[in-house]
């Protein structure tokens, strides 16, 4: 247990409910150089502040949803199903 | 012994900034020191400041738990680990300060036969690099570790252990003093409570840093030994990092008589044990899997490391915990370090160190000391170029640095 | 039960019952509601532990489970506090760091002669050479430190614990009046509030003073008022919001929308020689020994003070029955005049302007050498006298107990005027009352309580605008009580000793102020650095006793500011808490099939696989293993991933998830698949079986069955496609039924036509079996003829029980997992994560073939394995065969030139084949066939001869048959 997170569909839950989905890092659109690949299979902005995230609710009832938190204090700001 | 009825300062008080030196290294933890140590020793190079954020070994330096090993799985991890615990095992005769080095042994528990296959091919693998690692059977473990329970009815029975003699614990905030101590005789400056928010370029080159108060710095090199904030301070040069930074937990509980003198590791049930020479449990797990900075403790933590710790040493279970905390880890994707040049000149890293950076504090000193020093790449250290995820060439631990103190 | 004062109406002993326990094997008397502590010191044993480094003896000090001395073994639990512990019948009480016993400690010596020899991190400067000796003074310096003693082995745990989880409006932390009527005001306008204090009963500062009768009734009323009370519980940290709180068995665990703190202050002790021996107590020890329990702290008394504190204690103890030999406080001027009349009246003389320099006795205080003061706090040398006393009762002020704030990221801000470290910049769910928020006076602590208690509770939307009137009002009150200067005689505390001889500093690590002094000379000049040497602050007293006075004793050698030498950080826990609470119970999931007792009833050899419990084998490897080959053999794949993937768009999806193609697969056939990642790397494999036009099954490993559906229902989320994901893993049982006499078995249960032309391999069909509804997939994973049945969990034994005897003509066994390994390996056919791992693509995994580049949408992992096709394979994973039978250790390297360049990751021996055989990673260059390899397995050298095809039916004849 640590922070609580609200699953969108849930409510608010302990931390511990959840699978982390790491930052979102969007997917090249076409085909990539290999330096773009590679960037995108291993590098990460890893911010120290607000950061836009995958939560995956696996205790609970297993939805993938967005989330944005502040790395810094681990406060969630804003969560969201993708596309709504 | 001496040196008991002499009171010496350890260091000089700190001194002015100047506005220019050859290396800037940010970060004064026990790599940042380390490298500034053999800057002076190996090569000479004295113009050397070492810039800390808070006090010397406030990071992971002062809150790992202070296991040095080198069973790693791959050979250039283990080749590499191999170089740094023997720089350890005669460092504190070098600094003429007692680093506490208990070189007891390591054990990492196996409790499936699937784990008994990672055992098998890390002792392999570390025979052939001249490394005393081996896998051993219960009864061997039993008489290593008398107090650990040992029933074949256990939920996760032990199966086996690779067994690494020279590895051990030694005391962290020893190594930071002494390395402190060693950098400032060797006529380096060290600055405590100065924090690095920028790092000035031209050209595609570093040539100094700003500090929090406006100050600016002028370096001919910088290096970037702060760990978990490697991706912050790598970012100020326009460095992007493979790096995620996790936080890392431990707890000690108070003094007890002595009951284990080896390091005990089990993967499987996510715990490493060792007593201090204090005699207090030092009680470690694996590193939460979301992201941050913060570095607060879960008690979540306390409470799966304390059960599963007793799945081993039941007779702990009325042991007090005293005190936890947490330290930032910056993982790499291979969960392997990432040293040497960026794409930014005169811009060096040390980071990608997980939960096993101070493992390799003096090699990782050496090495890039030596890179400075010489202007060429240690072969030691040649694998674990950040380049390497540019073209997809990992020197992957995984598996075997999962739980790998 | 000499030392007993005459009966009062505030103890809570009960002089009619008397309870018997031991002590280090003496028999001790002591009265129902003592604890350890007291009876001990009723006793006459004035010493209860030996300190951790000098092995000083040390006795009670504080008398409410705050500082070190006191520490017992209580029947085998180390690190018991005697001095709140209670005393129950029988127990085993023995001292912990002494040899041979309490009253004669050999280990003494360290500090009647070692003292020069072990300044702070002395082991640092010492035993450097020669380095092979180290390992044996260390043994000696292990054997000395440390200072419970636990059982050598211990089977199991003994100690049952529980965790209890609680949700609540309001927690409050701190039972005394402002905790109490913070409480109180919030469940009247109507919060659900918890409260947990660490003390047995309610009251907190108030119990051994005057007001012990109000906190009773304000005790009662907020129990009446619904709130619930934990205590004793010790609220252990603040963990984003979560409060544990250890209380016996119990671990709470408490989330509340606010939180209130009121935790109070704790007493410092004050800094001379001889200021950790026994009879030297805290002024509130002092009066909660005589007050609570009844017992004579000492027989003749010395107060010692920075504060009014101690005036008011020394006409407590006084009127307790304890002579008071004299009041020495360090104040020159200032001190309540209404105090100072009352001592005058009472007879008891105050020095004024003067401190203590030294208590001297050898095992408990005889007596005090006071001196006058000057300006800057330092004793006149010429002053110097001395009082007689057995008893030093010292008030050095107290320091707010700020650390679950800290901890909750609140800041502490020096407040010059009170001399004390005050909370500020509050998170805002929390509010701070009483003693801690600086309301020190008693008489504005219930205000101060009543105004948190209100605040939380209206800002969770309860009570009317009335109550919030009300609480402008209290809030206004509060003010004005707590506003302006500090109340006369709230001086600031300062240590008001000397710095000759011992003066702890840390009574837990035995930190002297020379060894503070010391070690800011050698450098270690900022209060974390300091802390980490010395280790002052870092013992079991958590900071409490030492904090301050190392505070402050940096901030004179230093010249900065005590705000500027600021705290250390806080740490969980607050109190110490045996690792056996925090654990819970102990357990540990398990997954186990439908029919798991059935294994068990078989005689399985039953081992974790994964997360789950498998049968390893049923007694004979080799028989079960020729079983399939000759007869037949059945299975539990029970563990196998399972998804139903539906919706127009599942072809496509699961196009865009394999490097092969799905959409083209026909209903009622099947494909094996692999899963990667956009690295190329292998995740996971199984297969695919087409149910209709617009839905899959699919089936995954039995460890990565979790992860798959996860990163299925990941890309979903990602790629909005009009699939349906079902995980009907749980729902249903599976297994292989497999052997050439099979077909044999399964049609005489089934009314399917299983004839090799209507089910044909790689044929998916539904059909009842023995009235089960199946799902038949006829595939080969071992290698012979095979259908895996995929049926409802709840029918699964009847399944299983109906095919072993339908197939005990035909000689079926149920077989397990290690012959189901061998006969795998047989056909080469790999265990994703032990022939393949983190690093492994198909292209190198021996499948190119399932990689179709040719596909023309894209797929995950296609960038990635198109850069490994372009650059060409670099190692392969290959069969190879061993001639003389040896079976190397799965996990051997492949070597060349003695170095690892591959590993073997399996290997068997087959009974049906008679031959060593086996899959290893190596060199590109090494994987042709009737290439020798080199083993090192232990360091033997093993010749094995690479073979790429299977061992076994390499061209399927029998799994097509």
């Amino acid at each position: 247990m640590s922070f609580l997170l609200t699953c969108p569909n849930c409510g608010e839950r302990e931390v511990t409910d959840f699978a982390f989905g790491g930052e979102v890092v969007p997917r090249p659109s076409s085909k990539p150089s290999e330096r773009e690949l590679n960037t995108y299979n291993y590098f990460r902005r890893n911010v120290a502040g607000l950061q836009r995230e995958w939560w995956n609710h696996r205790s609970g009832c297993r939805a993938w949803f967005l989330a944005e938190r502040d790395t810094t204090t681990n406060e969630v700001r804003w969560v969201a199903l993708p596309g709504a | 012994m001496l040196d008991l009825f002499r009171k010496r300062r350890m260091w000089r008080p700190t001194a002015e900034l100047k506005d220019n030196y050859d290396v800037v290294i940010i970060g004064g933890g026990s790599h940042g020191l380390a490298t500034a140590y053999y800057l002076a020793r190996d090569h000479g190079i004295t113009d050397v400041c070492v810039l800390e954020k808070a006090y010397i070994g406030s990071g992971a330096a002062g809150r790992n738990t202070t296991i040095l090993r080198s069973n790693y799985k791959t050979s250039e991890g283990a080749r590499f680990y191999d170089a740094s615990v023997k720089l350890y095992e005669g460092l504190g005769a070098e600094l003429n300060y007692n680093l506490l080095f208990s070189q007891e042994g390591h054990l990492t528990l196996a409790h499936t036969d699937r784990a008994m296959f990672v055992m098998v091919e890390r002792a392999e693998v570390n025979r052939l690099a001249g490394i005393d690692s081996r896998v051993i059977g219960p009864e061997e473990i039993e008489g290593l570790a008398p107090a650990m329970a040992m029933s074949r009815d256990a939920v996760h029975p032990v199966m086996g252990a690779l067994y690494h003699p020279p590895g051990g614990i030694i005391r962290h905030d020893a190594v930071v003093w002494g390395l402190a101590r060693g950098v400032d005789r060797g006529g380096a400056e060290i600055h405590p409570y100065r924090e690095v928010t920028g790092v000035e370029r031209s050209n595609g080159r570093a040539t100094g840093v700003t500090l929090s108060d406006g100050t600016r710095v002028g370096a001919g090199m910088v290096v970037n030994a702060t760990a978990g904030w490697s991706s912050t301070i790598a970012s100020m040069a326009g460095v992007e990092l493979p790096i995620t930074t996790h936080i890392l937990q431990a707890f000690v509980t108070e003094p007890l008589k002595p009951l284990l003198d080896v390091v005990i590791v089990s993967s499987q049930m996510h715990v490493y044990i060792s007593q201090t020479d204090r005699g207090e449990f030092l009680i470690g797990a694996e590193i939460e899997p979301w992201t941050t900075y913060r570095q607060q403790g879960t008690l979540n933590f306390i409470q799966e490391a304390s059960r599963h710790t007793l799945e081993l040493f039941p007779q702990l279970e009325r042991a007090r915990i005293l005190r936890s905390w947490a330290g930032l880890c910056d993982i790499s994707p291979d969960f392997s370090p990432i040293l040497g040049d960026t794409e930014v000149e005169n811009f060096l890293i040390s980071t990608g160190w997980g939960t096993y950076g101070f493992k390799a504090a003096p090699i990782v000193g050496k090495t890039i000391a030596e890179r400075i020093g010489t202007g060429t790449t240690p072969d030691l250290i040649e694998p674990f170029a950040l380049e390497r995820f540019y073209r997809d060439r990992l020197v992957s631990e995984l598996g075997a640095a999962a739980v790998s103190h | 039960m000499s030392e007993r004062l005459p009966p009062n109406p505030r103890e809570r002993i009960n002089r009619a019952r008397t309870i018997n326990f031991s002590f280090d094997g003496k028999d001790v008397e002591a009265y129902d509601g003592d604890t350890i502590g007291s009876a001990l010191h009723a006793s006459g044993q004035k010493v209860l532990s030996r300190s951790f480094k000098y092995h000083r003896p040390r006795g009670l000090l504080c008398c409410a489970g705050q500082c070190p001395n006191c520490l017992v073994d209580v029947d085998g639990s180390p690190g018991v506090r005697a001095c709140t512990e209670p005393v129950r019948a029988g127990i085993k009480v023995t001292h912990m760091n002494a040899k041979p016993s309490l009253d004669f400690d050999v280990m003494r010596a360290t500090d009647l002669f070692g003292k020069p020899f072990t300044p702070p991190g002395f082991y640092y400067k010492t035993f450097i050479r020669p380095r092979r000796l180290w390992p044996l003074y260390e043994k000696v310096l292990r054997n000395a430190a440390g200072l419970g003693r636990l059982a050598k082995r211990q089977a199991d745990r003994e100690w049952r614990t529980e965790y209890r989880r609680r949700r609540a409006d309001v927690l409050v932390v701190g039972g005394g009046v402002a905790g109490m009527a913070a409480a109180l005001r919030a469940a009247e306008l109507g919060a659900d509030v918890v409260l947990m204090d660490d003390g047995p009963e309610l009251g907190g500062a108030m119990l051994a003073g005057q007001d012990a009768d109000s906190a009773k009734e304000l005790a009662e009323s907020i129990r009446a008022a619904g709130v619930e009370v934990l205590a004793p519980a010790a609220a252990l940290g603040f963990f984003d919001g979560l409060v544990p709180a250890w209380q016996g068995n119990t671990l709470h665990q408490v989330r509340a929308d606010r939180h209130i703190a009121a935790t109070g202050s704790i007493e410092q002790p004050l800094i001379f020689d001889g200021n950790d021996l026994p009879g030297v107590m805290l002024c509130s020890g002092a009066e909660r020994l005589a007050s609570l329990y009844g017992v004579r702290p000492g027989e003749t008394a010395v107060v010692a003070t920075t504060t009014d504190r101690g005036l008011e204690s020394a006409l407590a103890l006084q009127e307790a029955g304890i002579e008071v030999a004299g009041v020495v406080d360090a104040r020159a001027g200032d001190g309540s005049e209404e105090l100072l009349g009352a001592l005058a009246a009472a007879g008891i003389s105050v020095h004024r302007g003067t401190g203590v320099v030294k208590a001297f006795g050898r095992k408990h205080v005889r007596g005090v050498v006071v001196a006058d003061l000057d300006d800057e706090g330092r004793p006149d040398p010429a002053s110097k006298r001395g009082i007689d006393c057995d008893l030093v009762a010292v008030s050095g002020g107290t320091m707010p107990a700020t650390s679950l704030l800290l901890q909750a990221g609140a800041k502490a801000r020096w407040d010059e005027a009170s001399g004390s470290y005050l909370p500020d910049g509050v998170p805002s769910d929390i509010r701070v009352a009483g003693a801690v928020a600086g309301h020190e006076p008693r008489n504005c602590a219930a205000k101060s309580g009543a105004v948190a208690g209100a605040e939380a509770a209206l800002s969770l939307g309860l009570g009317s605008e009335e109550d919030r009137a009300r609480l402008q009002a209290d809030r206004a009150s509060l003010l004005r009580e707590t506003e302006g200067p500090a109340p006369a005689g709230q001086a600031r505390t300062q240590d008001a000793g000397s710095r000759n001889g011992k003066c702890f500093a840390c009574l837990c690590e035995d930190v002297t102020t020379k060894d503070i002094d010391y070690a800011i000379e050698e450098g270690f000049d900022s209060l974390e650095l300091l802390k980490r040497y010395t280790t002052v602050t870092m013992g079991p007293c958590q900071g409490r006793m030492c904090q301050l006075a190392s505070i402050r004793q940096m901030s004179e050698d230093t010249g900065a500011s005590i705000e500027e030498v600021g705290l250390t950080t806080a740490r969980p826990p607050w109190s110490t808490v045996p690792m056996g609470v925090l654990a819970g119970r102990p357990f540990e999931p398990a997954k186990r099939s439908a029919v798991h007792g059935r294994h068990r009833e078989l005689g399985g050899n039953v081992m974790w696989a994964g997360d789950w419990r498998r049968a390893y084998d049923y007694g004979d490897v080799r028989a079960e293993t020729m079983a399939v080959h000759e007869g037949a053999g059945l299975i539990d794949v029970s563990t196998l991933g399972k998804l139903v993937v539906s919706g127009p768009e599942a072809g496509a999806f699961l196009n865009l998830l394999y490097p092969n193609r799905f959409d083209n697969l026909k209903p009622g056939r099947i494909r094996y698949g692999v899963l990667g990642d956009d690295a190329g790397r292998i995740t996971d494999d199984g297969t695919i079986c087409r149910l209709d036009e617009n839905s899959f099954y699919v089936t995954t490993t039995s460890s990565g069955a979790d992860a798959v559906e996860s990163w299925f229902s990941w890309w979903l989320a990602e790629w909005k496609l009009d699939v349906q994901l079902t995980d009907v893993s749980q729902g249903l049982s599976a297994f292989n039924l497999a052997g050439p006499r099979s077909r044999e078995i399964l049609s005489g249960l089934t009314e399917l036509d299983c004839s090799n032309d209507s089910f044909a391999y790689l044929d998916g069909k539904r059909a009842n079996v023995v009235g089960v509804p199946c799902l038949m997939l006829r595939i080969g994973f071992v290698g012979e003829l095979g259908y895996e049945l995929h049926c409802p969990g709840p029918l699964a034994e009847h399944l299983w029980d109906s095919l072993l005897e339908a197939g005990a003509a035909h000689e079926i066994r149920p077989f397990g997992l290690e012959p189901q390994r061998i006969l795998r390996l047989q056909k080469m056919h790999i265990l994703v994560g032990q022939d393949t791992d983190a690093e492994s693509n198909p292209l190198e995994a021996a499948m190119p073939w399932i990689v179709k580049f040719e596909k023309e949408e894209d797929f995950i992992g296609r960038w990635a394995l198109e850069a490994v096709a372009e650059r060409g394979a670099e190692n392969k994973l290959i069969g190879f065969t061993i001639e003389n039978g040896t079976v190397p250790t799965e996990g051997a390297a492949v070597v060349v030139d003695g170095q690892p360049v591959g590993l073997v990751t399996s290997s068997r021996f087959s009974p049906k084949l008679e031959r060593s055989i086996g899959m290893a990673w190596v060199p590109a260059a090494l994987a042709e066939d009737g290439t020798t390899i080199t083993v090192s397995d232990e360091g033997r050298q093993i010749s094995a001869a690479v073979q790429t095809a299977p061992f076994y039916d390499p061209d399927q004849e029998l799994l097509r048959g």
